[in-house]
């Protein structure tokens, strides 16, 4: 199974929404989609759900054109809704229904995410009796109670308390190793250096960076310096041309241009006798890295 | 086609599980119940009320023994207390309030007078025409009784008279107005309430964001199709409820001979029933459909009603159109409304009704009803599938004519 979109374009009545746009998802893995605000995450995002159509290029599933029929999909939208009087497991069973699903498979289904997801005491509650939290794991499992192949996570895990976080965070784990095909789309940058093999960074509706996560760390510099010492090293700092982004408690957050100019500091630092107990070269974060692209 | 099928009873449930339609609906049984009873329940608190209780005081005894026949002669006049008493007996009766009013009769030159005495002439009703009239018919018998004339005779002088109707239109008209008139306010009311819960519920969905999940779950097609069917259902058997309450009611409560007065039941035939049932599943659907165009466009609760507003005024200004029209139904405007998609569900049973459509206005009433649905259906589904994820201000006509275009 693989998901391809090759050159895909969209405009809203003369506001290009997203500008040739490829991307491959040729094995099961969790893919990162990342991008400002109105960077054309969403509208990617429904265009591979077939919610609305492309203007130019080719969206395909198994080498067949997507369409709401031919993908069996689930979607976790970034804006969370639910029926707030209806009771939880009727809402998940009409769902589940609309996805296919016969009566009896459906109440399985529901049984065990909910007990996975520890929601099962609320199944006979109705929706606006839970906590968002709670609501918003419900609406998790509407994503994944039919088993989809290709599975979309908007912000899975804006509003969840750690608990809840890490225990989404395990079934995603295990969704992934099941073989299901995962793209999140988030702004937590720590998620997706926590999940995703590859990413995908959009801004103004075009690809500003793209591949493998490893890949594209690697060829990025080291570019901080985390240093503690026994005394104040600012001179030694300043004197070197060495920005410092964070001190506290004698430990400095320091901006290095690449790995010599981190070496050099240590050789003169040690020559004046300073003691270091702490030195640490950093590659960039994939949050330095996005701004960098966004702000390019 | 099953996915439609699975929204529309969802929709039900959902319609059926909210406490607001089961506590209106039951408001609604009440007052209809209650309204059939509004007779006897006027008899009950009035009791012996002494507005119904006319003297009529003969102190000359003009009348004789035939005083006592005014009670038979006219049953349905209010009641009336025979007397010689004189006019002012009769003023202190009124005065200490044994009778409402007192009718004195005298005679002066031949000509027999009344005298209608009340407690205060500004306020007091007009003399009771009935009672005035049964006093002149009883005089009058009295008086023919004195001539001692033969049969024959008096044949010749009191003819039996009888009125026929007659009408220059050769179309002949039949039916009851006032049926026609509730029947067309019941469809009216039914289509346009029904439909407005269409254009509520998408906007809820829309509003609670639940529309995110349910468009990436099924169809717009599936979706506009299914709320339309299950509200559709749910207010069908709606008004089913409310017209058996009223027809129960009204056997339960009401007078035969009232009732007969009222309502022909002659004319509610079985074909009636379905052409009726019939317009009211596609005037509900038009209109339904129109709604889910206005209920996709809004983002916000507060917008709904200015978004509906021109739906709204087509519904009024075809309800008043094909309303007003029925005062003259053989004119070209009746028809015309008869015809009209959106005026014709509160016309042509009517019409019908009369017996004044021909089969072929109405085929061709129903044949361009339901192709003006699919036009809004086309259109509503189109609008739909690009507006309902758009959120924020209200969109403009022009926003609007975009998204019917935008694929």
């Amino acid at each position: 199974m693989s998901l391809v979109l090759e050159h895909v374009s969209k405009n809203f009545a003369g506001h290009q929404a997203v500008q040739d746009l490829s991307l491959t998802l040729d094995q099961p893995a969790i893919f990162g989609l990342l991008g400002t605000n109105g960077a054309g995450k969403t509208t990617t995002i429904r265009m591979i759900l077939g919610i609305i159509t492309k203007d130019q290029g080719k969206i395909t599933w198994n080498n067949q054109p997507v369409t709401r029929k031919s993908v069996n999909f689930g979607y976790l939208p970034e804006e969370r809704g639910i029926y707030p009087k209806i009771k939880t497991c009727d809402q998940l069973a009409y769902f589940a229904k609309l996805k296919g699903m016969d009566q009896a498979s459906a109440a399985e289904s529901i049984n065990h995410w909910a007990k996975r997801l520890k929601v099962e005491e609320y199944l006979n509650l109705p929706a606006e009796k839970l906590s968002k939290g709670n609501q918003q794991k419900i609406q998790f499992i509407a994503a994944i109670l039919h088993d989809p192949d290709l599975i979309i996570l908007d912000e899975p895990f804006s509003g969840l308390d750690p608990v809840n976080t890490e225990l989404l965070k395990n079934v995603i784990i295990d969704l992934s190793k099941k073989g299901k095909y995962i793209i999140m789309s988030t702004h937590q940058m720590s998620v997706i250096e926590e999940f995703c093999t590859s990413v995908l960074i959009l801004n103004r509706g075009k690809t500003v960076l793209q591949g493998n996560l490893r890949e594209i760390k690697s060829h990025y510099p080291a570019n901080r310096l985390i240093i503690s010492a026994d005394e104040d090293i600012t001179k030694f700092l300043n004197a070197a041309k060495l920005k410092i982004e964070f001190n506290k408690n004698l430990q400095y957050t320091v901006r290095i241009p690449n790995e010599t100019a981190a070496h050099q500091l240590l050789r003169d630092l040690i020559q004046q006798n300073v003691t270091i107990n702490e030195f640490i070269i950093q590659k960039p974060t994939l949050n330095d890295i996005f701004i960098e692209k966004v702000e390019q | 086609m099953k996915e439609t099928f699975i929204i529309a009873r969802f929709t039900m449930r959902d319609m059926l599980s909210r406490k607001s339609f089961r506590i209106s609906t039951l408001i609604i049984l009440v007052l209809i119940v209650l309204g059939f009873n509004v007779p006897n329940l006027l008899q009950t608190f009035a009791g012996d009320n002494l507005d119904d209780k006319v003297l009529i005081a003969d102190p000359d005894e003009i009348y004789g023994q035939h005083l006592d026949q005014l009670n038979e002669t006219c049953p349905n006049c209010d009641e009336m207390i025979i007397s010689h008493d004189n006019a002012d007996i009769a003023k202190q009766k009124i005065i200490d309030g044994e009778v409402s009013s007192a009718i004195i009769v005298q005679e002066q030159d031949n000509t027999l007078e009344f005298n209608y005495l009340v407690k205060n002439a500004a306020t007091a009703a007009q003399p009771p025409q009935d009672i005035i009239s049964t006093l002149e018919k009883v005089y009058q018998t009295a008086a023919i009784e004195k001539l001692n004339l033969t049969p024959k005779e008096l044949a010749s002088i009191s003819p039996t008279i009888n009125i026929t109707v007659s009408q220059t239109d050769e179309t002949e008209i039949s039916g009851n107005v006032f049926v026609m008139m509730m029947l067309s306010i019941i469809l009216f009311y039914a289509i346009y309430f029904c439909a407005f819960q269409v254009s509520s519920s998408i906007t809820t969905e829309k509003t609670s964001k639940i529309v995110e999940t349910l468009v990436t779950s099924t169809s717009p097609t599936n979706i506009v199709l299914g709320k339309t069917i299950g509200i559709g259902i749910v207010g069908l058997l709606q008004m089913v409820l409310f017209v058996a309450t009223a027809l129960i009611s009204a056997h339960t409560f009401l007078d035969s001979t009232m009732l007969n007065q009222i309502i022909d039941l002659s004319k509610l035939t079985l074909f009636l029933g379905i052409i009726t049932a019939l317009y009211f599943i596609l005037g509900y659907f038009a209109y339904a459909l129109l709604y889910a165009l206005t209920g996709s466009t809004v983002g916000k609760p507060e917008d709904v009603q200015s978004a509906n507003t021109p739906v709204a005024l087509l519904g009024v200004i075809s309800f008043y159109f094909a309303y007003f029209t029925l005062t003259d139904p053989t004119s070209s405007l009746n028809l015309f409304a008869a015809i009209f998609p959106f005026s014709s569900p509160f016309c042509m049973p009517l019409r019908i009704m009369m017996g004044l459509a021909t089969p072929l206005e109405v085929f061709g009433s129903i044949t361009i009803l339901i192709i003006t649905i699919l036009i809004v259906a086309y259109i509503a589904i189109r609008i739909y599938s690009n507006a309902i994820l758009h959120y924020g201000t209200k969109p403009t006509w022009k926003e609007i004519f975009q998204n019917f275009r935008t694929k």
